[in-house]
């Protein structure tokens, strides 16, 4: 035996009855939960193996009584009853399923799917805080690994030091959050766009280590990201960095909003306007956001033909329908059009905030985007122009062999003026080394990771308008390629577009709503959690199930507060005075 | 066979059959206990006040009780078999000053106390050779019973049915009992039935001597229990010429009252399926003279009881059993009578009070009291919990017998034996 069993916590029971995917457990009569994960020990045929079981249901158990009803009953009735020493016979018998097991291979735990059956009458083990914490770290690594936080792996109502994240690499799999309102999404939005901002200074404090820099463009429709929701938010995460620190990790701003004049002093420094031109926005972004007849589509292509990035403007110019064009075409489309119009950050002229946010997209930085004070549709086509932008432009990276083949692309896929504006700044970031068009480009898997969320998603990603030209079909689709994820944030499943569910390779579950939308969950998650619905059920805010197509295990998460988080890691923010004596001796 | 069972001609024949039973045996049941009905209302049936929930006794005491259990097919080689026996001793303390009770007493505290694990399991083999089978039997039973001087074995019963005129194996050879001094001599002699033995028969018997000694082992361990409770009925059947036990059996009861007696211990055996008839009818006149809702006990005197015997029990000479007292009890409306049989001697002494049945009254309702208050737990309610508990801890279920016939192949593939499996015959031939 190679394991100290201590190490798994407290001997709780012995397996009875089960098979791979299911076990029936006897245990003390302790105050267990629903969602409790247990370890069994076994050693058969000279394996050492510790199995996880993760309880969905428990029943009271009696030794020597088969009916409980009937004793029930006989307390009640016969009123001077009694139960001799009961307590010894007062046993748990808890239900659940399988998750897998640990097993040492080459000196190293591999977690495998419950393929196996744990020995008869094998101890199991309580995983205790404090306790088992290392243990479970080192057998479940390959399964909680990653360096986007999304919690603590839970233990029923407690949890374990035993951080969950996700891996870089996998993140333009896209990922979905799904949770009903006051399950914590905004919480796990701020962790995770903390552990970015911590993975990424990691990345720039030891430069020779690889490390994926990660960007995020984050929807924020609350305004809460920046200020935080009770007691800090991400400024107080820029605000406890020093200069140097903050210009490597967020350069001049990081958070985006419609009226910077609104904003409290001390943000504002960190943020600018939201506009984006009318000559950036394409055909397709708008077929995304909303429906277009056959007529419209047919009438916008043929004004987009002629006008290029100038097609909206011309559009809201025309007085009466062209010729050839149904009569009352002109005036749906120019309804549509209206809310461009009227917006305050859709401007036909100006300066746009998209160069700056490819920019900072293409250096690893995160945006917080305050949509709070635009509508449902201005947003929804900021997140698609963003997107889109993004993933044109990788999209020409990827299709081209040299930085002139880049340049022909790009004008191609994109707004003449937008293109010119960043082409320079592109060719940098794209180049393997050199300027000229001759020049190499690099595959956009060796650059940052990009994710953009998608909030009140299934206004833009449902059947209806996924059957037409969206955006983020392709993206959803081709994202990986570009190393561009999607966020995709959601109060329910059932709603989004099959292709999308489809493509999202993460899914972090936090409380859902209703039966239908646990269901729609179950059912859509990239590995099988069926018999795991009673586990939504009793589900807290901050707690989620973690599933992924990549790992064998769905991981039931605790997303500890921000504020937690901050107060524990806000003195990391600084260089260590080891760090500075350092450079000052170099010097 | 179901398309016989599921026929009206199978409930005709039961029809038929009951039919017949309550015209020739239940109404002369009937008629017979009519006879005695004034002596049992008024007499022999009573009440029994309960303890209230929460009393405190001045001094809790602790009560025991013993319950084995056994296979006669364990395993068969060739014509030899080997029994599997077990037994179970439950102590509980009456712990009301603690609130809680009938608390058992932990399992190490007992086995140190009883020198055994519990519960108790052992194996024994037996041959059907005629001559070796009851050798055999007689050395098994000494080995199971832990009283193996003979004269120690069998005087006890002869004291008590003599009231004390038998002291010394001498005192036999002046008694009417000199004729029979041969077969008195040792513990193959006390088998009266040598010859007729059945694998059964030598199974009861054998746990029978089990659930003895386990009761002998509590009653003289430090435990020091008020009350030990044996499973069934203290029932002796005795030669019919030599009057006297035609099994060891019989003396081994007897020496165990005797121990007990002396030890100060209420020895009693309860009995769920009894033979007492008419216990339905007693039933319902004990319900009609306390109530319904009531606890009640029901003396069954036999011929030497002041009144004598009752008419219902004229014919059946095994009720009282030889040197018992048995009585029938209820402890709740839900539960049919289950009877209780008592050492008689030890009656005499500390019940009965000759010339004042009132007295006598008394002192059964204080032991009823006793009784009921060990018979609450909410699971086994009306029914003794320390014997409940013994029940359950012993009874061999039937996987557990097929485990420990698998481990009992193991055994004879490790010894080289193995083809002579323990799994029954029949099992070859898919029967």
């Amino acid at each position: 035996m190679t394991l100290d069993v201590k190490t798994l916590g407290d001997l709780y029971g012995k397996v009875a009855i089960g098979n791979q995917a299911m076990l029936g457990i006897m245990g003390n009569n302790r105050d267990i939960s629903v969602g409790e994960i247990f370890m069994v020990y076994s050693q058969r045929d000279g394996h050492e193996r510790v199995f996880f079981f993760r309880v969905s249901a428990l029943q009271n158990y009696l030794r020597h009584v088969d009916d409980m009803a009937r004793v029930a009953g006989t307390l009640m009735i016969e009123g001077d009853a009694y139960l001799s020493g009961i307590k010894r016979d007062m046993l748990l018998e808890v239900e659940g399923k399988m998750l897998g097991y640990a097993e040492m291979e080459n000196g190293k735990y591999a977690f495998k799917s419950p393929r196996r059956l744990p020995d008869h009458l094998a101890d199991v083990y309580r995983p205790v805080p404090g306790v088992s914490d290392k243990t479970v770290r080192e057998m479940l690594s390959s399964q909680t690994g990653g360096e986007v936080l999304i919690g603590d792996l839970q233990v029923g109502e407690a949890t374990l030091d035993v951080p969950v994240g996700i891996p870089a690499k996998f993140l333009p799999m896209h990922m979905g959050i799904y949770g009903s309102t006051g399950s914590g999404k905004s919480n796990l939005m701020m962790v995770m766009i903390k552990s970015i901002l911590d993975s990424n200074l990691e990345g720039i404090r030891s430069p020779n280590e690889p490390r994926t820099r990660i960007s995020a463009f984050c929807i924020d429709p609350h305004d809460e990201f920046a200020k935080g929701v009770t007691k800090f938010g991400i400024q107080n995460v820029v605000e406890a960095m020093d200069q140097d620190t903050r210009s490597a990790v967020i350069g001049d701003f990081y958070y985006l909003t419609t009226h910077l004049k609104a904003t409290p002093r001390e943000i504002q420094r960190y943020g600018r306007e939201i506009r984006i031109l009318w000559e950036e926005i394409l055909p397709h972004d708008l077929y995304t956001i909303m429906d277009f007849t056959p007529q419209m589509v047919s009438f916008i292509d043929a004004q987009y033909a002629i006008n290029k990035e100038n097609w909206i403007s011309a559009i809201l110019d025309l007085t009466e329908d062209p010729d050839m064009v149904q009569k009352g075409t002109l005036n749906a489309v120019q309804r549509r059009l209206r809310f461009i119009e009227r917006s305050p950050i859709f401007v036909r002229s100006g300066s746009s905030i998209l160069d700056d946010v490819f920019v900072a997209m293409e250096t690893g930085r995160v945006l917080v985007v305050n949509t709070s004070l635009m509508s449902d549709t201005e947003q929804f086509l900021l997140t698609t122009v963003v997107a889109r932008s993004i993933s044109d432009l990788r999209r020409a990276a990827k299709s081209s062999g040299t930085l002139g083949d880049f340049e022909t692309q790009g004008q191609l896929r994109l707004p003449a003026p937008f293109f010119g504006r960043i082409k320079t700044k592109a060719r940098s970031f794209y180049t393997k080394g050199g300027k000229s068009d001759d020049s190499g480009v690099r595959d956009p898997r060796e650059m940052p990771v990009i994710l953009v969320t998608v909030e009140e998603a299934p206004s833009i990603l449902n059947p209806q308008l996924m059957q037409g030209q969206s955006v983020f079909k392709d993206i959803s689709r081709q994202g990986r390629k570009f190393n561009i994820g999607l966020v995709v944030i959601s109060q329910q499943v059932s709603v989004l577009d099959n292709v999308i569910l489809s493509q999202m390779n993460t899914q972090v579950n936090l409380r859902l709503g209703n039966e239908h939308e646990i269901q729609a969950c179950v059912d859509n998650a990239s590995i099988n959690i069926s018999g795991m619905e009673n586990e939504f059920r009793v589900m807290v805010k901050g707690d989620a199930i973690l599933t992924a197509s990549y790992r064998e295990l769905p991981l039931p998460v605790h997303v500890p507060l921000f504020d937690t988080l901050f107060e524990r890691d806000k003195g990391k923010y600084k260089p260590s005075k080891t760090a500075r004596s350092s450079e000052k001796h170099t010097l | 066979m179901l398309e016989r069972i599921l026929t009206d001609e199978f409930r005709n024949q039961l029809k038929a059959t009951f039919m017949d039973i309550r015209e020739t045996q239940e109404k002369k049941d009937e008629n017979e206990l009519a006879k005695d009905e004034e002596r049992l209302r008024h007499k022999l049936i009573d009440s029994i006040e309960p303890y209230r929930s929460d009393v405190v006794f001045d001094t809790d005491y602790m009560v025991s009780a013993v319950d084995g259990s056994g296979s006669s097919e364990l395993a068969t080689l060739n014509d030899v078999r080997v029994h599997l026996l077990s037994t179970s001793t439950i102590v509980l303390g009456t712990n009301t000053k603690n609130g809680a009770p009938f608390m058992p007493m932990d399992r190490v505290t007992l086995e140190a106390a009883l020198g055994r694990a519990q519960p108790y399991v052992n194996s024994y083999w037996h041959s059907g050779v005629r001559g070796d089978a009851r050798e055999k039997m007689a050395e098994t039973l000494e080995d199971i019973y832990p009283v193996s001087k003979i004269p120690d074995l069998i005087l006890p019963f002869f004291r008590d049915t003599t009231n004390g005129q038998i002291q010394s194996i001498a005192d036999l050879s002046n008694s009417r009992y000199s004729e029979h001094a041969a077969m008195l001599q040792t513990m193959e002699s006390l088998i009266f039935y040598g010859q007729f033995l059945t694998n059964t028969h030598v199974h009861d018997e054998l746990r029978k001597a089990s659930e003895y000694a386990a009761a002998r082992a509590v009653i003289t361990s430090d435990i020091r229990p008020k009350y030990v409770l044996l499973d069934g009925a203290m029932s002796m059947f005795l030669h019919q010429v030599g009057q006297y036990p035609i099994m060891p059996t019989g003396f081994m009861l007897r020496e165990l009252c005797s121990v007990a007696r002396d030890k100060r211990v209420v020895l009693c055996a309860v009995s769920k399926s009894h033979t007492i008839p008419g216990a339905d009818r007693i039933a319902e006149l004990a319900e009609e003279v306390i109530g319904k809702s009531n606890k009640w006990f029901c003396f069954l005197p036999g011929q030497d009881d002041p009144g004598g015997g009752l008419h219902i029990l004229e014919k059946r000479t095994y009720i009282p059993p030889p040197l018992a007292v048995p009585y029938l009890f209820s402890f709740s409306q839900d539960n049919r009578p289950s009877r209780i049989d008592f050492d008689r001697v030890w009656w005499l002494q500390d019940i009965f009070v000759a010339g004042d049945p009132k007295k006598t009254r008394q002192n059964e309702k204080a032991l009823f009291r006793d009784i009921e208050f060990m018979s609450r737990d909410a699971r086994w309610y009306g029914y003794p919990v320390a014997l409940a508990l013994a029940h359950e801890e012993c009874k061999l279920s039937y996987e557990d017998l097929r485990l420990a016939k698998e481990i009992a192949d193991d055994v004879l593939q490790e010894l080289g034996m193995g083809i002579r499996r323990t799994v029954e015959l029949r099992e070859d031939y898919n029967l």
